[in-house]
């Protein structure tokens, strides 16, 4: 099109205005596809809820909402820290590893039907050590030896899980004894569930280590142009680290709340949230190859996915139809969510 | 133990494993290449290996079909070699081959991931000599005297039993009326699909007026029936009565949900398999009783008989050939346990438990044990006409 304009306009002072018309021309719209990228994504979601409420009047009550927001808590508490990862560019398969490792870890040093040391806050913290251990040697090797992230990660989550089997040994299912915990994750404060207060702290904190750090600027840097980064002598290498620590914490903090939830202490207390959380930050629009996205998109991303789930249920789709149905909404959400992006020039991987 | 240390180790050990699976994996092409056909004929005891393949090393049943083997492997004073399929037939196939590939003759129970593993299990086994009985999973049209004498036997309890006693546990505790939510496991598993079958049978037949509300396949999976429960407990809140699902840990995740809903006193569960766990929760009377029944039968026992009828067979003391067909498709007793029934069963969890039961198992022969004796077989599990 520019060529076009250019071309048939001739004149240099003519062609300087010409181009100055399509640059702001451009601009708007990039703003405007900025909003519009999470505005049809909320929009999508809207729609959802429109058709699965009007297929079910107990979708919208508020034990309903409240039963969505407790199970999208941990997925969003782990997508936080999935989310930083991608915009590095990079990507964390270990989660469900990191999960029932922290897991395992918190419940036998917890009040539990095993018996054993009840060390209280010590449990979480020396738990939260294990994830952050795991993390810490995800982002070494991924940045001293560079491995692929995608390797590092599919190693750790197994070294994960194998440390929660270890853990786990041959003994009864460790049952969570103390009462003030038990069932603590879905119970209600101040209208919404505990897990899900703790999943807004944590997306507030990531939104705020992204905005106003220097580990979330430099972050976002790297998944734009690492060489640029590394030439501009910015830290890329602690950072790297950092990012994957923060994660993999957070991954075990969703695993210590799956196990609050469920009662028990299992290894694969994970299974399935990896799948729930990289899906939910690429739906939300952030970009698997780094350096642009939010925090808050995949809010909208992990929603998307609960909310989806919940609702097929509710509506009394049967079972054996349910995850081609699940699929079938999906694409068609995000062909919808992604139709302002059909930049002529993007590419697509 | 620093962790630096026990990563080193882990590269090193995963590094040994992998050169080593690679090694083998050559000797078993060549092996098979070389045109390894059936071995018949006693093999003496020296040469025996005991292998038990289990679908994954945390749940409390595949825990206890470890603990069976090693009873057994003791009791026979035969080493014993443990696999662990992780949940994947493909891990499950390649770590026999390796085992089978050792040259060692294996007498073998497989607790079967999928259905459609057992033929390729069994056609590596029999090349190698081998032995095996296959637990709970094989396709119905497969069966072991049309496969040879190494294909031993295949073992299970029977599912429409299970059903139809947890039925009959819900439906009597709600007196005949009220409604139900189930639980099934994988939904494409003979086990769960059996044991969906017989329950939903009983009810149609026998309590006419309880109404199965919905069914939702949690995949064997705590977690997923947890989220599920969760789910329909907002769809029906207080119209449920009663919740089944095929296994006690799947009952686990959804007893947590009822429980956090505020609902437990009101609702009744059943279940099969009987956990330790829910052993614990139903002596102490959890949620105003709310697990009424049980089926008992013991991952211990599975695999003492399966690898007990493969050794019998392996040094000749059967001929599997010559045995009557109930005894190559075998389903052996299921009980049904009731809270007032509990107490009968606290023996078959004492430390010694497995020990003792292997004691019997080797002195009245794989068909005669109590609890677990056969009652029935010859051919596929007979699913109760919709």
């Amino acid at each position: 099109m520019v060529h076009k304009v250019l071309s048939e306009q001739g004149a240099g002072g003519i062609t300087t205005t010409a181009i100055r018309i399509r640059e702001s021309g451009i601009e708007r719209r990039a703003r405007f596809r900025g909003l519009a990228e999470p505005l049809s994504l909320l929009v999508a979601l809207a729609v959802l809820i429109g058709v699965f409420s009007l297929l079910n009047e107990r979708f919208l009550t508020a034990s309903n909402i409240q039963n969505v927001l407790t199970q999208s808590a941990i997925p969003l508490i782990v997508a936080v820290g999935a989310t930083l990862v991608i915009l590095l560019g990079s990507i964390d398969l270990s989660v469900e590893g990191v999960m029932g490792a922290t897991g395992m870890t918190w419940i036998l040093l917890s009040n539990n039907s095993r018996g054993g040391a009840d060390l209280g806050p010590w449990a979480w913290v020396i738990a939260l050590g294990v994830a952050l251990l795991l993390g810490v040697a995800s982002g070494l090797i991924f940045t001293a030896l560079k491995v692929p992230s995608f390797i590092v990660t599919l190693g750790m989550w197994y070294v994960g899980l194998g440390i929660a089997t270890m853990l786990y040994g041959t003994d009864l299912l460790p049952r969570l004894e103390d009462e003030g915990l038990k069932g603590w994750t879905s119970r209600i404060s101040l209208g919404l569930p505990n897990s899900f207060w703790v999943a807004l702290l944590v997306i507030g904190l990531g939104i705020l280590v992204l905005r106003n750090t220097r580990i979330g600027r430099v972050t976002l840097a790297i998944g734009n142009s690492e060489t640029i980064v590394r030439s501009a002598g910015l830290p890329a290498f602690p950072v790297k680290v950092a990012v994957f620590a923060i994660a993999a914490v957070l991954s075990g903090l969703g695993g210590i709340l799956a196990t609050v939830q469920l009662d028990i202490g299992s290894p694969t207390v994970g299974s399935g949230v990896l799948f729930i959380v990289i899906p939910a930050v690429v739906i939300g629009g952030t970009h698997l190859g780094g350096g642009k996205g939010g925090i808050l998109r995949t809010v909208l991303g992990v929603f998307l996915l609960t909310i989806l789930n919940n609702g097929l249920i509710l509506s009394g789709v049967e079972s054996s139809y349910q995850s081609a149905v699940t699929g079938a909404i999906l694409v068609a959400a995000i062909v919808f969510a992604a139709w302002s992006q059909r930049d002529r020039l993007r590419v697509a991987k | 133990m620093s962790l630096k240390h026990n990563r080193g180790a882990l590269v090193r050990f995963a590094a040994i494993a992998a050169v080593a699976a690679l090694a083998l994996a050559g000797c078993t092409s060549t092996a098979s290449g070389a045109g390894g056909s059936s071995s018949s004929g006693p093999i003496a005891k020296e040469d025996l290996v005991l292998v038990a393949s289990v679908i994954n090393t945390t749940n409390p049943y595949f825990i206890a079909n470890i603990e069976g083997a090693k009873a057994l492997s003791k009791k026979l004073d035969i080493p014993l070699e443990i696999i662990d399929s992780q949940g994947s037939s493909q891990t499950e196939i390649s770590k026999i081959q390796a085992i089978l590939a050792q040259g060692k003759k294996v007498v073998m129970f497989v607790n079967t991931v999928a259905s459609s593993d057992t033929p390729t299990i069994v056609d590596a086994v029999k090349r190698a000599g081998g032995y095996v009985s296959i637990w709970w999973n094989k396709p119905d049209n497969f069966e072991p005297w049309d496969a040879g004498d190494n294909f031993v036997a295949f073992q299970k309890h029977p599912g429409v039993d299970s059903g139809r006693c947890n039925a009959q546990a819900i439906g009597d505790a709600l007196g005949g009326k009220g409604n139900v939510i189930m639980f099934p496991g994988v939904q494409d598993s003979t086990t769960s699909q059996t044991r969906v079958a017989g329950f939903e049978a009983e009810m149609r037949e026998n309590y006419p007026g309880i109404k199965i509300l919905e069914n939702q396949p949690s995949n064997w999976d705590p977690q997923l029936a947890n989220q599920n429960a969760k789910d329909l407990i907002a769809k029906y809140g207080d119209q449920i009565n009663g919740v089944w699902s095929a296994d006690d840990g799947m009952q686990l995740g959804a007893i947590q949900a009822f429980d956090d809903a505020g609902l437990l006193d009101k609702v009744k569960f059943a279940s099969d398999g009987l956990y330790p766990d829910t052993v614990k929760l139903m002596k102490e009377g959890y949620g105003n009783n709310a697990i009424v029944g049980e089926t008992f039968h013991r991952g211990y026992m599975a695999s003492a008989i399966g690898l007990y009828t493969a050794y019998l067979a392996a040094t000749g003391e059967i001929v599997p050939s010559e045995l009557p067909k109930e005894k190559r498709t075998s389903f052996f007793d299921i009980k049904c346990v009731t809270p007032e029934t509990l107490g009968d069963y606290l023996k078959y969890d004492t430390p010694t438990a497995a020990a003792d039961f292997v004691d019997q198992l080797v002195e009245k022969g794989p068909w005669d044990t109590e609890p677990a004796t056969l009652i029935g077989g010859g051919g596929p599990e007979v699913l109760p006409k919709p």
